[in-house]
């Protein structure tokens, strides 16, 4: 007998869900964040330095995600977003006197008012002209970190003293990367949290269609602002941490190469997968520490990547895995996975 | 089926980190790292790709030089030298990673490189934690020496150093009118403030400062803006980018007053033919770290081992690098053959070198890490690069 459906028989899709259980996106994320726990028992504290970045991305990354893969808004904001964060949090520090554990958070405040400042404009625009009006915003804030000497300190930029984590008997390197092992999987989780919940179908109708999306009552407005403050909170923890981690705060690293860097770890791990963005964030950055000293080499590979993904694999890295792999779909709603 | 819900992942990640730091402990203290039987190995950091590459590379090649010479010589107390360096791309993002990588993976027994300002900003806390010997070879932030840290040296001349001498050069040639034009970047900022600084300490005001691109195309409004003051003397804080557009303006309006460079300015030959013209340069003179023009017979034999090893064309910027190798080099010496970096640390605060490259010795002391105190100066005579003088500013 002929079957048209494509539905797997039930024996194999018990199969197919056990077997998730062991390769899937679940058990590779605990693994992940295991192997990240106990990085800094077996490794150098450069090698914790590298993984202590890798986790500032994946919050970037998830946080652009949100914004990019999910409400489908092509924002070139998020590396200025990001040096807001670092630069708020950094200067609360350094000459508001706050510590950095109010220093983080009230600069990340700061990040989500100025991301919102982007969003409102952003509503009314689509496409190539969301896209240049937030090119614009990250070429003004640069130039605010450079030529706004009273407050940024200018092209110089400043150095803080070392967070402090003696209160917890923690050294500042080991107690950095902990908070940002935390703080990553917290954000992620709750962008898993987002994705399944009313505002992450919002989002995603968005994407697909904003007349489609108003015809079945999903407020384009509001959650046009939902997505850009869930990015700009995402980008200002990042930013607070990356301040935390460095010590030390300038414009440059907050230039067009952090945008392209961010865009590659989204759409290499895949648009609208968090857990691509994730796995995207720890493979781009320990690649280009990989490349160390060849910088040539690491800025026409990450064009070329981004190119040959949007070009063969535009799903992204996440596609393939689950094309293989059982376990690999991240459903919109509670109770939909494989 | 249970799901792995948010809580239930946050709770697994508490508990893993939990774990491990129940499991950590301190890290065990290492007695002369670096230091083996027949090597010692020598760290150094710098931008060895990206824009500033071309500017770094020479200064870390002549390090190596100087280091290569010494190996074939037999090495330091018979140890080779092992030159190893990792690359910052003059980013202190990039640079943070880079020295911990030098530190903690290369494991040098003490550090000699560093060329830009801001990326050996953000790694001197890194090496101060390490308490590893520093030699700076040409990062110029006053900030990096002052005050002193018992690990940091440098034997470039401070960012101060220079626009003091250039303003000295100015005034002991009899020039009142003096404007000055600067590049609005970290470099840039960094000497403008001092130079404000060294025209109140004469008691003098600058008839003009202005601002140029660090990559302009055109700087005719800015070079029209200063002749109106009529000044008898411009002071540049420009690198060559900036300074070929503003000579060549310069020269075309007929701006033809004394012009004083400084270290970037060096080479007033490369700038000569930058701009188009020699004439276009004859009243310029530079305040430099380099003691010697790369054609002077002081320096033909580094000219000839640089170009030779490295295929390089000799400049000033190899010249730092030569002078910081032979400063790192003797305090090994007088080390003995059983160096600590405790030892070496002593050896520098107190050391005198004259060095094959700088017009005068390098000089540290316990209260002065600013080892470079005497400043070459040259002009553009008879088609070369030429040394009219010295200078030894001070504040």
């Amino acid at each position: 007998m002929v079957t048209l459906s494509n539905e797997p028989s039930a024996p194999r899709a018990i199969k197919r869900r056990n077997l998730g259980w062991l390769v899937g996106r679940r058990p590779a994320l605990a693994v992940g964040v295991l192997l990240f726990a106990v990085l800094p028992l077996m490794a150098n504290p450069y090698q914790v330095y590298v993984g202590n970045l890798a986790l500032i991305y994946v919050i970037l990354a998830v946080g652009l995600n949100i914004l990019l893969g999910l409400a489908g808004q092509l924002s070139f904001a998020n590396g200025a977003l990001f040096g807001v964060g670092a630069y708020a949090t950094g200067l609360l520090r350094l000459d508001a006197g706050l510590p950095f554990w109010l220093a983080l958070p009230v600069g990340t405040a700061i990040t989500v008012a100025i991301g919102l400042a982007v969003a409102l404009p952003a509503l009314r625009l689509r496409g190539l002209y969301l896209a240049l009006a937030t090119v614009a915003f990250a070429q003004f804030a640069l130039w605010t970190f450079v030529h706004w000497d009273s407050v940024t300190h200018g092209t110089a930029g400043f150095v803080m003293a070392p967070v402090d984590f003696t209160a917890l008997g923690l050294r500042t390197t080991t107690g950095i990367y902990y908070l940002s092992l935390v703080l990553a999987v917290l954000l992620v989780a709750a962008a898993y949290g987002i994705m399944r919940s009313r505002v992450g179908r919002a989002l995603v109708a968005l994407r697909e269609s904003e007349v489609a999306a108003e015809s079945i009552a999903v407020d384009i407005t509001r959650t046009k602002i939902v997505a850009y403050t869930l990015t700009a909170v995402y980008a200002g923890v990042a930013g607070g941490l990356f301040a935390g981690l460095l010590n030390v705060v300038v414009p440059e690293s907050f230039n067009l190469f952090q945008i392209v860097l961010q865009f590659c770890m989204v759409v290499v791990g895949g648009l609208g997968s968090i857990a691509g963005s994730a796995i995207a964030a720890v493979l781009l950055i320990v690649l280009q520490e990989g490349l160390r000293g060849m910088q040539d080499l690491q800025e026409i590979g990450l064009g070329l990547l981004l190119l040959g993904m949007l070009l063969f694999a535009p799903g992204g890295l996440v596609q393939a895995l689950r094309r293989w792999l059982p376990g690999w779909t991240e459903p919109h709603s509670r109770g939909g996975d494989e | 089926m249970r799901t792995l819900t948010m809580t239930g992942l946050a709770r697994m990640t508490g508990l893993a980190s939990v774990a491990a730091l129940s499991l950590m402990a301190a890290p065990a203290a290492l007695a002369e790292t670096g230091v083996t039987a027949d090597t010692i190995v020598i760290g150094g950091m710098g931008g060895l790709t990206g824009p500033s590459a071309g500017l770094i590379i020479p200064q870390l090649n002549g390090v190596q030089a100087v280091f290569e010479e010494v190996n074939a010589a037999g090495g330091v107390h018979g140890r080779k030298i092992v030159y190893a360096k990792q690359d910052d791309e003059c980013l202190p993002s990039r640079g943070v990673g880079a020295v911990k990588k030098l530190i903690h993976e290369e494991k040098p027994f003490m550090i000699v490189g560093g060329g830009c300002s801001n990326a050996a900003i953000a790694q001197k806390p890194e090496v101060i934690e390490a308490k590893i010997p520093w030699v700076i070879v040409a990062s110029t932030a006053d900030s990096l020496t002052e005050p002193v840290n018992p690990y940091v040296f440098t034997t470039m001349s401070a960012a101060w150093m220079e626009v003091y001498g250039q303003l000295q050069l100015a005034l002991d040639q009899g020039k009142t009118r003096i404007a000055v034009v600067w590049q609005p970047d970290a470099w840039g900022k960094a000497r403008l403030e001092p130079m404000k600084q060294a025209f109140k300490a004469k008691g003098i005001e600058p008839v003009s400062i202005q601002e140029i691109a660090v990559e302009p195309t055109d700087t005719t409004p800015t070079v029209l803006q200063i002749q109106a003051t009529k000044p008898d003397a411009v002071l540049l804080l420009l690198f060559p980018k900036a300074a070929v557009p503003f000579l060549r303006d310069a020269y075309k309006v007929g701006l033809q007053p004394l012009m004083v460079g400084g270290s970037p300015l060096g080479e007033i030959d490369v700038l000569a033919k930058g701009v188009g013209s020699p004439d276009s340069v004859k009243n310029l003179r530079a305040v430099t770290a380099a003691g010697y023009g790369v054609d002077d017979p002081q320096v033909a034999k580094w000219k000839g081992i640089v170009e030779k090893r490295f295929g390089d064309r000799f400049n000033v910027l190899h010249m730092y690098g030569i002078s910081a190798g032979q400063f790192a080099v003797e305090a090994l010496k007088q080390a003995g053959p059983e160096p600590t970096r405790e030892k070496i640390l002593q050896i520098m605060s107190n050391l005198t070198v004259k060095t094959d490259t700088y017009a005068g010795p390098l000089e540290c002391k316990p209260t002065d890490h600013q080892c470079h105190k005497a400043l070459g100066i040259f002009a553009f005579q008879d088609g070369r690069v030429t040394g009219i003088g010295v200078t030894r500013p001070t504040r």
